[in-house]
């Protein structure tokens, strides 16, 4: 384990191995907003550095994965620009205020949220109030996921955490609404997926797979969730999700 | 007319490179070769880019022809490799001839052979490679009659006559075990099995029939054999890496390979190494490992070796092809593919 070193707001970024080709980066004893804030400061300065035999950078909420091809660079190196990168973060704001917030139109419940009434069950609420929730407040993208480009966002202020499914499905409808423990997400793609399933969008959340950059959000974007009827779908059918924001 | 490689029999075989790298911020497994190091080996007996477009052949039976001179490398698990029902080595650079057929069959002690030509195979390419993706729907199976297109021809390097081939270049070969040993180095969560994880490396594990290339699943003799969580509490998710090895229902192991999610919320007991994670790449279902644990700077060192003969057979290949005139122009990479057609089309329903 590296030597952390404690940052003037009392948290530290602690670094160690994670096997021969990867270290990981932990924001520790400061607040989740500080800490996500952190991790993708240091994402974004290793991303402008390009470290030779960096591959692959995964800012998630407190934690920071590197991997790199120990051929070309080795663990020194890479812990060495993260604590130089750490130690310039000081205090002061790391993140760019430039969010962007996009609003998803979503048909709730039935055939396209077909986990709607056990989660409400759950969480011991009615199925409007879970939908209530869900589209009551900007929910933040804190990072992309599995399997490509997936908005993992802070879920909706839910009593408590929402069990994952029991047995997962085997395929997910792409623009699917999910929730998991705090957590929610769009599912761009059709995949396998174990979240409960609220509700469904009708929006393309990816325009082109092949695209530089391939979402148009970033993490810090917000997503604004309004529900619409199932009548309303081939209104929004289609329409590009980048197209949302303002 | 553009010159093709005639796939006869498929089996199970796939175009694949090293993987689609820096894609991870945005979600996207870096996939590619499982075995890394027999991919670039057969790609550099070819005097090819290590990363070049190759075919990975698994387990079943595959055989193809193609419409010129070729020089092309098979390396992976032992097999009966013939071209035009002459036994040809492995691990060497071999010329096949317009219409001759090359025949792979039999693949034995591992799961995986690769086929790399000079000059490599045509291939869509998506955020930078044409490593299938089967989540993503990118990429698929070939399947009998498929046709590649190929880069470049290469005029016959063999005795005219008895097709004696020239080449020597003792390639780095892997050893194929009937019991493998993976090297792994402590996980960053290590302490969270207390007491049971050392039990990791005291038995067998024997892989189960649900692996691929997201991941492995391995079982004990018995579940005691199996390392258990015993801290509590939530993971939150974060970035894992490929080799990661966890215990996720707390019967079986799970050892993530190059198709994993990015993230995932399992606590994390060790770590397969760079060149336990090529060897992984050949163990197939009902075939046993054993953990080794190793030091981080000894993984580095060894794959750095593994590495470094790589290297320096690239450089016995450059000489030898310049010696016999083989042209080596740089293989030109994968092409890219007309968009959107390989997003799915909009279902509104199942």
């Amino acid at each position: 384990m590296d030597g952390s070193e404690v940052t003037p707001d009392g948290g530290s970024v602690v670094i160690v191995d994670c096997g021969d080709s990867a270290v990981v980066a932990k924001a520790v004893g400061m607040d989740a907003e500080r800490a996500w804030q952190v991790v993708h400061a240091l994402a974004d300065a290793l991303d402008a550095i390009r470290l030779d035999g960096v591959h692959g950078i995964v800012p998630t909420y407190d934690s920071l994965l590197v991997e790199f091809d120990c051929t070309d660079t080795d663990h020194a190196t890479v812990r060495r620009v993260l604590r130089h990168e750490a130690d310039r973060l000081g205090t002061g704001p790391v993140r760019p205020s430039s969010t962007r917030r996009f609003v998803v139109p979503v048909v709730y419940g039935g055939e396209f949220g077909p986990d709607l009434p056990v989660v409400a069950e759950q969480l011991g609420v009615s199925e409007r109030e879970v939908v209530e929730l869900h589209c009551g407040a900007d929910l933040t993208v804190r990072c992309l996921g599995a399997p490509a480009g997936a908005p993992m966002m802070d879920g909706p202020a839910f009593p408590r955490p929402v069990p994952r499914l029991a047995s997962p499905r085997t395929h997910v409808l792409p623009g699917s609404v999910a929730v998991a423990g705090r957590q929610a997400v769009i599912c761009p793609m059709p995949s396998p997926g174990g979240w409960p399933l609220l509700g469904r969008t009708p929006l393309r959340v990816l325009e082109d797979l092949d695209a530089d950059p391939l979402t148009a959000y970033r993490p810090g974007d917000t997503f604004r969730f309004v529900p619409i009827a199932p009548e309303q779908w081939d209104d929004h059918a289609g329409r590009p999700l980048a197209a949302t924001h303002g | 007319m553009a010159d093709t490689l005639t796939i006869h029999r498929a089996g199970m075989a796939s175009v694949q490179d090293l993987g689609r790298f820096g894609r991870s911020r945005y979600g996207l497994p870096v996939n590619g070769a499982l075995d890394q190091h027999s991919a670039r080996v057969a790609n550099v007996l070819c005097g090819n880019d290590e990363g070049a477009p190759l075919l990975e052949i698994t387990a079943l039976d595959f055989s193809c022809t193609p419409s010129t001179d070729v020089l092309v490398a098979v390396t992976g698990a032992p097999a009966d490799l013939t071209v035009d029902g002459v036994v040809r080595p492995q691990w060497e650079p071999l010329s096949v001839r317009s219409g001759e057929t090359i025949r792979i069959s039999g693949i034995r002690h591992g799961i995986r052979v690769y086929l790399a030509v000079l000059g490599s195979v045509n291939a869509p390419s998506l955020q930078g490679s044409c490593a299938p993706d089967t989540i993503l729907g990118f990429g698929r199976s070939l399947r009998d009659g498929d046709e590649l297109g190929l880069q470049r021809h290469c005029p016959p390097v063999d005795h005219p006559e008895f097709r004696i081939p020239l080449f020597r270049l003792r390639a780095p070969a892997h050893h194929f075990p009937t019991l493998w040993t993976i090297d792994v180095t402590d996980g960053p969560d290590l302490t969270e099995f207390g007491d049971t994880a050392d039990r990791l490396f005291r038995s067998e594990f024997t892989v189960s029939p649900q692996s691929n290339h997201i991941g492995l699943r391995m079982a004990g003799s018995s579940p005691g054999d199996v390392p258990r969580r015993v801290a509590t509490g939530e993971v939150l998710s974060r970035g894992v890496p490929v080799g990661a090895v966890e215990v996720p229902a707390g019967d079986e192991l799970l050892v993530l390979h190059r198709g994993r999610g990015v993230t995932a919320g399992y606590p994390v007991l060790a770590v397969v190494t760079a060149t336990g994670l090529s060897a992984l790449g050949q163990v197939g279902p009902g075939q046993s490992v054993r953990f080794r644990r190793r030091t981080v700077a000894e993984a580095v060192a060894a794959h750095r070796a593994q590495r470094g003969a790589v290297h320096a057979l690239k450089n016995r290949v450059r000489t030898v092809f310049d010696v016999l005139r083989i042209p080596t122009s740089p293989a030109r990479t994968v092409s890219p593919v007309p968009t959107p057609h390989h997003l799915p089309a909009d279902r509104r329903t199942s």
